[in-house]
C-alpha cells in the first residue's frame, strides 16, 4: 500500500473511532452504557449468522445509493438524489413488471432492472442536464427532486396504481412470487448485493482505469483545464449524473423486486440519504465504497437490538451517522499535516515550496 | 470598456495640476516619518529567504526595491508591514525602533501598502471602499456626510475618482490611482508599492509615477516601490536597492547606476538571454484566422467586440494592450473556456469550435497563463498532467478504453528532462511544483506532438530570468519550426522582445497593427489607451 | 375515494372563496419559516459562505422550542432556546468551514444529517405530550364567519419576521458590521488586506443565521403546524438556499419570496380541504416544482447571479 492510501486509511479509521468515542459519550449522557451499545452494536451487525445477512441485505441498496454520488462527485458534482433516484427507479420497475405479465421470471428481473436503471439515470441525468447547460446547482436540484419523486410515489400508490385491497398502507399490485428477484444460494441475501458489488467494480474501472475516468478526473478537477483540453464538459457531466442515478435506480428496482413485491411508501428507506455518507467516506473512491458499505449496513443493522436491549429511541443509529458525517469531514483538514505520509524525496521539497507560498497574498 | 484608459479623459501632466498639500483624514500635515529596516532576517523552514537587508527611507525620497523573482522582495516588505514576523532585525520610525504586528499596526506609524493584486471590492463603491479601509468606521455610517468628506479629499487630490461609482466598473488603471488614494485617504506617508505599473500604459504609468514622485519631493510622501522594470527605476526613482537571493546585492543613488550594473546585481553575473534568434523565414499559409469575435463577461456584458486576426505559418503576432480590455477572454474564446457570442474561428482552413477531436487534428495548442489555476489539475500528478493531450490515444490507452499509466509516467519522464522540470518525481502533485516549473510541464505538454498552431498568454509572468528565458527561446524555436504563434502580453518588453507583428488590443477591439520593423513604444502605448 | 378527504385547514363553510383565503393565509403561516430561515441564509450567504445544514438546524430548533415550551410554560422562552441551539450548529457549521481542505456545502449536507438525527434522538419524549403554543394576533375579529377569523390569525413572529427584514436590509447597507460582512463575502483577500479576520467574520454571520434558522423551527413546532413530530420540516431549510437565489440576495425580496413560497405551498392542502380528493398529492409537490423552476429561470450555464456575493460557490 503507497503512502498516501495508508494516510486516508488511517485518517479514516481516527475519525471512525474519534465519531464513536463520541457517539459513545452521548448515549452515556442519554443514560445507556456505552460499552453495552457497543458491544450491541457488534452483536446486530456482525455477532451472528442473522445479523450478517441482515447487514449485507443493508450494504447492497447502500453500495448503489453510495455510486449515485461518488461517480458525478469524480465531475465535480455534488449529487444528493440518491433517494429519489431510488424512489423512481423502484416505481418505473414496479410498473414495468406489472406489464410483464406472463412473462418467464428472468425476463421480468431484466426488463425491470433496465427500467430502474433507466428511470433513475433519467432522474439525476435531468439534474446533470440542468447543471450543464442551466448553470443549475445540483445539490439543491436533487434534493428538490427527492422531495418531487417522493409526491409522485404517494400519487401514483395511492391514486392511478392503487391496489384497491391494500387497505392501511396503499400499495401498487404486487408481483407474482416467481418473478421476485432470488436469494443467493447459500445465502438468505438477494441478488441485490451481487448488483452492488458488481456495480462498484464496474465503477471503479469505469472511472479510476478508463479513457473517460480520466477525461473526469481532469475535469472535475479543474473544469478550465477540462475545456482545454477539448473535453466534453457538459456531456459528461450529464453521463456520470446518468450513471449515478442509474445504480441508485436499480437499488429502488431491487428493494421492490426483492423486498417488497410492490411499491408503497415503504420505499423511501433513507439509503439514498446514508449512502452520500457512505461516498463521502469512501472519498468517492467505488471499491472503497463496498467495505464502507458494509460497515454502514451494519450500523443499520444494530439498530432493532439497540432498541430492544438499550431501549434506545430509533433516531440512535441516525445520530450515529450524523456525528461520523461531520467528524470525517472535518478530518479532511488532517490530509497532508503528517509528514510520515509523505514520500520521501518530496519532504524536503515541500519545506523549500512552502517558502515561497507566503508571497502570495 | 472601452473608457478603459484613463480617469478623467487626457493624463494630466503632472506638473500643471495645481498642487493641494494633502489634508489626511487624521493629523496635520507634516512631512512622512524617516523608516529604516535594519538586519531583516526571514526563513521558511530549511530555506532563507531574507538575511541581514537593511534600507532607509529618508523624508520625501523615491526608492525603488529591485530583484528577480523569489529575490525577497515581497517577504521584505510584509516583514515590514506587520503580514509575518522577521526571524531577526528591526524597524525604525524616526530612529526609533517599533513593533509591527499587523497590518493595523503599520497603519498606525503611517505606512501603507499598495498590492500588486488589488485589494479593492468589485460590488462595492468607491466610497464604500474608501470608508471600509478606515479603522475608525462609525457603527451607524451617515453616508451623506462620508460622501461630503469624500469630495473635499478628492479636491486636494491629483486625481479624482467618482465616489459614487461602483469598483468594477472602472478601468485597470482608475483601479490602481484608488489604491493609491485609498492609502493617502487613511492619512499614509510612507507609501509600499507592488510593481504598481502593471496594468498600466506606459503613459499612465508615467503619469501615475510622475505625480507620485512630485509628492515625494514635495515633502509629501516617501514611496517604496517594488519593480522589475528598470526604466521606471532610472526615470523616477532617487535610491534603489537591488536584492538577490535574500540578501542585498547593491544600493545606492540611482543615478550613480547604469541599467547594465543593475542587472548583473539583480543575476549575480551575466544575464540569461534567449538563445535562440529570430530565423528569416519565408511566411507560409493562414494557419489561424479569427473572424469577427464576439463575447461576453460572466456578468453578461460584451467584451470581444469583433476581433479579427490571422496567424501564418512561421510568425509569432504579438496582441499588446493593458490587461482587461479583452485579452483573457479572447484567449478562453480560442481555448473554448468560454462561448462564442458571434464570429467564427478557423484553423488551417477549416472551422474550428476546439473540441478534442479539432484540437487534435489542427493541432492547436495553448499555454494560458496561471498555467496551474488554467491548464492543470493541482492535485493530479505530473504525469498525467503531462498526458492530458494525449491520454485517450495509443500508446497511452489499452484495448482503446484503458489509460496506461505506465506509459504516461515514461512520457512525462522524457518531459521532465528534456524541459529541464524540477520534480521530485512524476508522481509529485502538480501542486507541489513551482510556478516556473508548472509552467515548463505546461509547455512540455503543449509542445508535444508537433503542434502546428501555439496560442500563449503571458507565458513568463512572475518568472526568474533563468525560466523566462528558457520559455522564451523555446517559442522562437517553435516559430522557426514552422509553427504560427500567437502571443497575448501585458509585457510590452515581451512584446517587442518576440513579435514579428503586433496588434493592439483596447476596449475589446484590435485598434492597430503594425510590423514589428516598424513598432514604436509611444504610438503603441497611444492605442493601448485608446487614443488612437 | 371520497374517504381520503384530510382537511387541514376547515374553509369549507364559505365554499370557494376558501382556496385564495387558505392560499393567502397559509402565504403568511406557512412564509413564515421560510422568511426566517431566508434572511439566516441571506446573513450567511452575503460573507461569502452557504449552509446547506439549515434544514437540520431548523429541525434542532423546532424539536428544542417544543421541548422547552413543554417544561417551562413559555412559548417565547421556547423560541429564544431554539434561536441559540441553531446559533450551536451555526458556529459549528462556521468553526468546521474554517479548518482548511473543508468544503462548505459537504459540511452543510452532514449537519443536516446530525441535525435531524438528534432531533429525532432527544425529541422522542415530546412527541405526544402538548407544549404551549405560540399566541395568535386575531386580525379577523371583524369578521362573524369563524373561517374567515381562522384563517386572518397572524402570528406575532410574522410581525417579527416583517420588521426584521428591512432592518437586515438597513445592517447591510449603512453599518460597519454590514460592510465588514459584504467585503468578506465579496473578496476575503481585500478583507483580510484591511486587517478583518475572514473565518471569523463567516463564523459569525453564519451564527446569526443559524439563530434564525433556529427561531423559524420553533414556529413550526410552537404556531403552524404547531406541534413536533418527525414528518416536521419538508426541506424548507434547502428551499431557502434557492428562495435566496431567487431574491438575489436582498432580505426585503427575501420576504416576498417567502411569501410566495408560502403560498405555493398552501395550494395542496387547501384544494384538499374544498373537496379535491385526487391529485392532492402532486400539489403538495408544487414548492419544489416551483424552486426548481425558478432556479431554472434564474441560473445560467455561463454568467454570475445579478446579487450573487462574489466569494460565494454555491449558486456558481
Amino acid at each position: 500500500m503507497n503512502r498516501a492510501a495508508a494516510e486516508a486509511v488511517l485518517i479514516r479509521a481516527g475519525a471512525l473511532l474519534a465519531s464513536m468515542a463520541l457517539f459513545g459519550a452521548f448515549v452515556a449522557l442519554a443514560g445507556a452504557d456505552p460499552f453495552d451499545v457497543f458491544y450491541q452494536m457488534y452483536r446486530g451487525s456482525f455477532g451472528t449468522s442473522f445479523s450478517v445477512q441482515n447487514t449485507l441485505l443493508r450494504a447492497a441498496p447502500l453500495m448503489l445509493t453510495a455510486l449515485c454520488t461518488a461517480i458525478p462527485a469524480r465531475l465535480g458534482l455534488m449529487v444528493i438524489g440518491g433517494e429519489g433516484a431510488m424512489v423512481i427507479g423502484g416505481l418505473a420497475s414496479i410498473t414495468c413488471g406489472l406489464a410483464c405479465g406472463a412473462m418467464p421470471p428472468w425476463f421480468v428481473t431484466v426488463a425491470m432492472a433496465v427500467a430502474g436503471i433507466a428511470a433513475g439515470g433519467a432522474w439525476v441525468g435531468f439534474s446533470g442536464a440542468l447543471r450543464a447547460y442551466r448553470g443549475v446547482n445540483e445539490t439543491i436540484s436533487t434534493l428538490l427532486f427527492n422531495y418531487i419523486a417522493i409526491a409522485l410515489l404517494s400519487y401514483f400508490v395511492e391514486g392511478p396504481m392503487r391496489d384497491p385491497t391494500s387497505l392501511n398502507k396503499p400499495s401498487t399490485r404486487a408481483i407474482p412470487a416467481e418473478d421476485m428477484l432470488q436469494s443467493i444460494p447459500g445465502l438468505e441475501v438477494h441478488w441485490g448485493l451481487v448488483f452492488g458489488l458488481v456495480a462498484c467494480v464496474i465503477a471503479h474501472v469505469l472511472m479510476m482505469r478508463s479513457v473517460f475516468g480520466f477525461g473526469a478526473a481532469i475535469a472535475g478537477g479543474n473544469l478550465r483545464a477540462g475545456m482545454l483540453c477539448g473535453l466534453p464538459v457538459r456531456r459528461m457531466m450529464i453521463i456520470a449524473a446518468v450513471l449515478g442515478g442509474g445504480a441508485a435506480g436499480l437499488a429502488g428496482m431491487a428493494e421492490v423486486a426483492a423486498v417488497h413485491g410492490r411499491a408503497n411508501a415503504s420505499l423511501v428507506t433513507g439509503y439514498g440519504y446514508t449512502g452520500i455518507l457512505v461516498s463521502f467516506m469512501a472519498q468517492h473512491e467505488p471499491l472503497a465504497i463496498i467495505p464502507v458499505a458494509l460497515l454502514f449496513g451494519g450500523i443499520g443493522a444494530s439498530n432493532g437490538l439497540l432498541q430492544r436491549v438499550d431501549h434506545l429511541p430509533d433516531a440512535t443509529v441516525a445520530v450515529l451517522q450524523g456525528i461520523l458525517f461531520v467528524v470525517i469531514l472535518a478530518s479532511e483538514t488532517l490530509y497532508g499535516r503528517f509528514a510520515i505520509f509523505r514520500p520521501r524525496e518530496e519532504r524536503v521539497v515541500r519545506s523549500a515550496v512552502r517558502g515561497p507560498t507566503p508571497e502570495a497574498i | 470598456m472601452s473608457a478603459a484608459i484613463s480617469t478623467n479623459g487626457a493624463p494630466r501632466d503632472a506638473d500643471s495640476v495645481p498642487r493641494v498639500p494633502i489634508v489626511p483624514v487624521k493629523g496635520p500635515p507634516r512631512a512622512p516619518p524617516q523608516l529604516a529596516a535594519e538586519g531583516i532576517a526571514k526563513s521558511f523552514g530549511s530555506l532563507v529567504v531574507l538575511e541581514d537587508v537593511s534600507l532607509t527611507l529618508p523624508p520625501g525620497t523615491f526608492h525603488a526595491l529591485l530583484g528577480e523573482n523569489g529575490a525577497g522582495k515581497s517577504t521584505l516588505v510584509k516583514c515590514i508591514m506587520g503580514y509575518q514576523p522577521a526571524d531577526a532585525g528591526r524597524i525604525l520610525i524616526d530612529g526609533a525602533p517599533v513593533k509591527i504586528e499587523s497590518t493595523r499596526a503599520a497603519q498606525a506609524h503611517g505606512i501603507g501598502m499598495v498590492y500588486q493584486h488589488f485589494t479593492l471590492v468589485p460590488n462595492m463603491t468607491v466610497a464604500e471602499n474608501l470608508v471600509m479601509a478606515r479603522a475608525d468606521v462609525p457603527l451607524v455610517i451617515d453616508w451623506n456626510k462620508e460622501r461630503e468628506g469624500l469630495r473635499a479629499f478628492m479636491a486636494g487630490m491629483p486625481f479624482q475618482i467618482d465616489p459614487s461609482r461602483v469598483v468594477r466598473s472602472l478601468a485597470a488603471g482608475e483601479r490602481q490611482k484608488l489604491e493609491i488614494l485609498k492609502q493617502l485617504y487613511l492619512g499614509n506617508r510612507i507609501l509600499i508599492l507592488d510593481e504598481p505599473t502593471s496594468v498600466l500604459t506606459p503613459s499612465e504609468a508615467d503619469e501615475v509615477l510622475g505625480m507620485l514622485r512630485a509628492m515625494a519631493h514635495a515633502r509629501e510622501i516617501s514611496i517604496l516601490m517594488i519593480t522589475h522594470k528598470f526604466r521606471e527605476v532610472t526615470s523616477f526613482a532617487d535610491e534603489v536597492t537591488v536584492l538577490r537571493r535574500g540578501r542585498v546585492a547593491g544600493q545606492g543613488l540611482v543615478k550613480d547606476l547604469t541599467t547594465a550594473d543593475m542587472a548583473s546585481m539583480m543575476v549575480g553575473g551575466e544575464v540569461p538571454r534567449a538563445s535562440s534568434s529570430r530565423a528569416e523565414l519565408e511566411l507560409g499559409d493562414v494557419r489561424l484566422s479569427l473572424h469577427d469575435i464576439r463575447a461576453v463577461d460572466d456578468r453578461g456584458i460584451g467584451v470581444l467586440d469583433g476581433i479579427s486576426l490571422q496567424v501564418k505559418a512561421g510568425e509569432i503576432v504579438g496582441i499588446a494592450g493593458v490587461s482587461g480590455n479583452g485579452q483573457d477572454e479572447l484567449l478562453e474564446v480560442i481555448a473554448g473556456q468560454r462561448e462564442l457570442a458571434g464570429g467564427e474561428m478557423r484553423v488551417n482552413g477549416v472551422r474550428y469550435t476546439a473540441t478534442r477531436e479539432e484540437t487534435r487534428t489542427a493541432k492547436m495548442r495553448c499555454l494560458p497563463e496561471e498555467p496551474l489555476r488554467n491548464a492543470c489539475v493541482s492535485n493530479m500528478s505530473v504525469s498525467e498532467n503531462i498526458g492530458f493531450r494525449g491520454y485517450d490515444r495509443p500508446p497511452f490507452t489499452l484495448w482503446g478504453w484503458l489509460v496506461r499509466r505506465d506509459a504516461l509516467r515514461r512520457h512525462a519522464a522524457e518531459c521532465v528532462s528534456a524541459f529541464k522540470i524540477k520534480t521530485p518525481s512524476v508522481d509529485t502533485a502538480m501542486a507541489r511544483l513551482s510556478g516556473g516549473n508548472v509552467q515548463r510541464s505546461v509547455l512540455a505538454r503543449e509542445l508535444q506532438g508537433e503542434p502546428r498552431v501555439l496560442v500563449v498568454a503571458n507565458p513568463c509572468f512572475g518568472l526568474d530570468f533563468a525560466a523566462v528565458a528558457f520559455i522564451r527561446t523555446r517559442l522562437l524555436e517553435a516559430r522557426n519550426s514552422g509553427v504560427a504563434v500567437l502571443l497575448i502580453s501585458a509585457d510590452l518588453d515581451e512584446i517587442f522582445a518576440l513579435s514579428d507583428r503586433i496588434l493592439v488590443i483596447s476596449g475589446g477591439r484590435m485598434v492597430y497593427e503594425t510590423p514589428i520593423a516598424s513598432a514604436e513604444v509611444a504610438t503603441i502605448g497611444k492605442h493601448m489607451a485608446g487614443h488612437g | 375515494m371520497m374517504s381520503a378527504i384530510d382537511p387541514v385547514a376547515d374553509v369549507t363553510g364559505i365554499g370557494v372563496w376558501g382556496v385564495p383565503l387558505a392560499v393567502a393565509s397559509g402565504a403568511v403561516r406557512i412564509g413564515t419559516p421560510f422568511l426566517f430561515v431566508s434572511l439566516g441564509e441571506c446573513l450567511t450567504e452575503k460573507s461569502g459562505r452557504v449552509n446547506l445544514g439549515l434544514e437540520g438546524t431548523l429541525v434542532m430548533g423546532a424539536m428544542s422550542a417544543y421541548a422547552i415550551s413543554y417544561y417551562s410554560g413559555s412559548a417565547w422562552l421556547g423560541v429564544l432556546v431554539a434561536g441559540l441551539v441553531g446559533s450551536v450548529l451555526g458556529a459549528l457549521h462556521g468553526w468546521l468551514c474554517s479548518l482548511p481542505r473543508v468544503n462548505d456545502v459537504a459540511i452543510g449536507i452532514a449537519l443536516i444529517s446530525l441535525g435531524t438525527g438528534l432531533a429525532f434522538f432527544l425529541g422522542k419524549p415530546f412527541i405526544q405530550p402538548s407544549a404551549t403554543k405560540l399566541p395568535a394576533i386575531d386580525l379577523g375579529f371583524w369578521s362573524s364567519s369563524p373561517e374567515v377569523r381562522s384563517a386572518l390569525q397572524i402570528n406575532a413572529l410574522f410581525v417579527v419576521g416583517l420588521l426584521l427584514a428591512p432592518a437586515i436590509a438597513f445592517l447591510l447597507a449603512r453599518t460597519r458590521w454590514g460592510l465588514v460582512l459584504r467585503t468578506v463575502g465579496e473578496s476575503s483577500d481585500a478583507a483580510r488586506s484591511m486587517g478583518y479576520r475572514v473565518n471569523t467574520v463567516r463564523a459569525i454571520a453564519t451564527t446569526c443565521g443559524g439563530f434564525l434558522a433556529g427561531v423559524a423551527g420553533s414556529f413550526l413546532s410552537l404556531f403552524y403546524p404547531g406541534s413536533w413530530n418527525e414528518r416536521l420540516s419538508s426541506g424548507q431549510g434547502l428551499m431557502a438556499v434557492a428562495l435566496v437565489i431567487f431574491a438575489q440576495w436582498n432580505p426585503v425580496r427575501c420576504l416576498w419570496a417567502a411569501l410566495l413560497f408560502g403560498a405555493s405551498s398552501a395550494l395542496g392542502p387547501a384544494l384538499q380541504s374544498v373537496g379535491v380528493s385526487s391529485g392532492y398529492q402532486l400539489f403538495n409537490a408544487v414548492p419544489y416544482v416551483l424552486t426548481l423552476g425558478i432556479m431554472i429561470a434564474t441560473s445560467s450555464a455561463s454568467r454570475r447571479l445579478p446579487g450573487q456575493p462574489a466569494e460565494l460557490t454555491v449558486a456558481r
